[in-house]
């Protein structure tokens, strides 16, 4: 009679696995670890927050009279941040020792972890610290007035003040989508050309991938927008040519990735649609292109989160004030406060968009990691 | 038995570059026959049958099915592709499509059926396999001997007039060779016309009406199966059997 045994969970899994598996040098590397991190990151904090971010401003001030970010620079020398800088150094050097001693004790893989983690936190926090420490032995100040002045940035955000920082997301999404759009679906047009069994066929496209991934977009930006439609005296706004140049050229780059995709499905799948009698378009369209297709949007989608950020190339043009993208709002403000702090906004603005996509890539990636293929519907 | 052959082969060579595969075959094949194809790996077995529906383009000679030819110019050959069923080694289901989207996606698009009726006789191929019961899995979800069956059924709702078999076996598990082989034992039974080509020398002996044993691009002998197992009239023939029996 075979002897059933019934499935268990395995050993050696979960918190309080790890929990009972330490000795008391390794829980004490594990939370000074823990300790120094958090003293240096929430003592930070509360210094600066106590000095303030930035100088409180009466309605109606003159941005100049009143954006000024003294509190911040007061904090950042202040010598309570001093302490906490010493403290976290002396915590970190404390769970180097513990560590060092957990180290040579330690009988079980959890305690061994515990310490290591430890040991890698109070490092992380040291690190911190002295980056700090350096810095408040620079010019704090001017830094701070100039790059960190958080209530200028604050007056231009949606504010009534043209331009904003909103319109130029709004701008910066619009070009990208419609590059998207143009890029994507030539890209696989190209990317079908490049696959071609005839050489007449393969050229062009080789041709035009070569020029758009050899040249720089913004020469291709300013020679299609001020050469050929200035020159030749085209009706065509800088903002068509701006996001039709984008895509031409994520049409090359696009196209190399769908060929990758399409290349990487077995020789078996066409052969296999063709012997039933499919096209070879109808294997293309059915068989090929639904599979490639799930294969390559990660790094579409990276394709696009490259894109977004291009669009700042299209400032060559001189966009009007109502068509500036982020970073030409950016350097709007900087031309009118000759304060760099406006770039912090464009870049904030920049992370708003991406990070959600590349959420997404990762995202995708994953369930397509898990195996069933189902990502796009069947 | 009708004796006007399905197939024809004349004079066929095959080049991959410098490469002679293929160095001269003449075939007839007949309706109802059972064409096993042997040799030694290299011999050119695989690409012999993939001319025979012109997967693999015939350098010099013509191919014939039912008096087309298909090696001329302007022959449709996706349209006498769906009168040849083929099975290959790697199975080559779809994988983004549950089974029974194997095999209605081109009982549609080629043959033009409506939805319904595609699956009805989907269901039907199925059953004949035995897979009733895995219409809506995905290809991944099956054993190979259950994958390599539905890339039977979806030749044979086609309803074709010959099948070709890619040593379908080759890529299975030993434990699942059987059930493959006994869904192809019921097919001949039943008067498919078939080529296969195989290891399965029991296969070969049992279900073969004619045998074909192939070395370096030549046919080098071929006759009734249990004939050339007892009795191989060739040198190489002898090895051969000598080394896989």
């Amino acid at each position: 009679m075979a002897a059933v045994v019934e499935a268990r969970i395995p050993p050696g899994r979960g918190l309080r696995y790890f929990a009972t598996n330490q000795n008391p040098w390794s829980w004490a590397s594990l939370v000074l670890g823990n300790v120094t991190l958090l003293f240096v990151v929430a003592g930070t904090f509360l210094v600066l927050n106590a000095f303030g971010w930035t100088q409180v401003c009466p309605d109606g001030a003159a941005i100049d009279q009143c954006a000024r970010t003294d509190p911040l620079a007061a904090g950042l020398t202040s010598d309570g941040l001093g302490m906490v800088i010493g403290l976290t150094l002396i915590a970190g050097a404390a769970t180097a020792v513990v560590g060092f001693v957990s180290w040579q004790r330690y009988e079980t893989k959890s305690a061994k972890e515990a310490t290591i983690i430890g040991i890698v936190l109070a490092l992380q926090g040291a690190a911190l610290a002295l980056f700090l420490w350096w810095f408040r032995g620079s010019d704090v100040d001017r830094f701070v007035r100039n790059f960190l002045d958080i209530a200028l940035l604050d007056k231009y955000k949606w504010g009534d003040i043209v331009p904003t920082f909103l319109n130029g997301a709004k701008n910066t999404l619009i070009l990208s989508v419609l590059g998207a759009v143009i890029g994507f679906s030539g890209g696989l047009l190209l990317a079908v050309f490049t696959m071609s069994k005839r050489a007449v066929v393969r050229a062009p496209a080789r041709i035009y991938i070569n020029f758009f991934r050899g040249t720089p977009l913004i020469w291709q930006i300013s020679f299609a927008g001020l050469g050929i439609v200035a020159a030749l005296r085209l009706d065509l706004s800088p903002y068509t040519v701006a996001f039709t140049v984008l895509g031409l050229n994520l049409a090359a780059y696009s196209s190399e990735v769908y060929r990758a995709g399409i290349q990487s499905l077995e020789r078996g799948q066409i052969e296999a649609a063709r012997t039933l009698g499919l096209g070879y378009f109808q294997a293309m369209r059915y068989v090929i292109v639904p599979q490639a297709i799930r294969r390559v949007i990660p790094p579409l989608l990276n394709e696009f989160v490259i894109l977004i950020k291009d669009t700042s190339l299209v400032s060559v043009l001189g966009l009007t004030l109502a068509q500036k993208e982020l970073l030409g709002v950016g350097r709007d403000i900087y031309n009118s406060t000759f304060n760099a702090t406006a770039f912090l906004g464009s870049a904030a603005g920049y992370l708003i968009i991406t990070l959600p996509m590349i959420g997404i890539v990762t995202l995708v990636e994953r369930r397509l990691r898990s195996g069933l293929t189902s990502v796009v519907g069947a | 038995m009708n004796h006007e052959p399905i197939v024809r082969l004349e004079g066929i060579h095959k080049w991959f570059g410098q490469n002679h595969v293929l160095r001269g075959i003449d075939l007839e094949i007949l309706p109802r026959e059972v064409v096993v194809l042997i040799g030694p790996s290299g011999s050119g077995k695989s690409t012999l049958l993939r001319t025979v529906n012109m997967l693999e383009e015939p350098t010099e000679g013509r191919v014939y099915f039912e008096d087309v030819e298909l090696t001329h110019i302007r022959t449709n050959l996706n349209e006498t592709r769906t009168h040849m069923g083929m099975v290959f080694q790697q199975f080559n289901l779809f994988p983004h499509l549950t089974v029974i989207q194997n095999i209605t996606l081109a009982l549609v698009k080629v043959l033009k059926m409506n939805g319904k009726e595609a699956a009805t006789r989907a269901r039907q191929q199925l059953e004949h396999v035995g897979l009733s019961d895995k219409a809506d899995s995905y290809p991944s979800q099956l054993s190979g001997g259950q994958q390599q069956r539905v890339a039977i059924a979806r030749a044979l709702a086609m309803k074709p007039k010959m099948m070709l078999f890619d040593e379908v076996t080759s890529a299975l598990d030993p434990e699942l060779v059987n059930e493959v082989l006994n869904v192809m034992q019921q097919l001949a039974a039943e008067g498919m016309t078939m080529v296969v080509v195989t290891h399965e020398m029991g296969f070969a002996r049992e279900v073969g009406s004619r045998l074909l044993f192939m070395d370096e691009g030549v046919i080098v002998e071929e006759g009734e199966p249990r004939a050339i197992f007892t009795d191989p009239q060739h040198e190489r023939t002898k090895t051969f059997l000598s080394q896989v029996l």
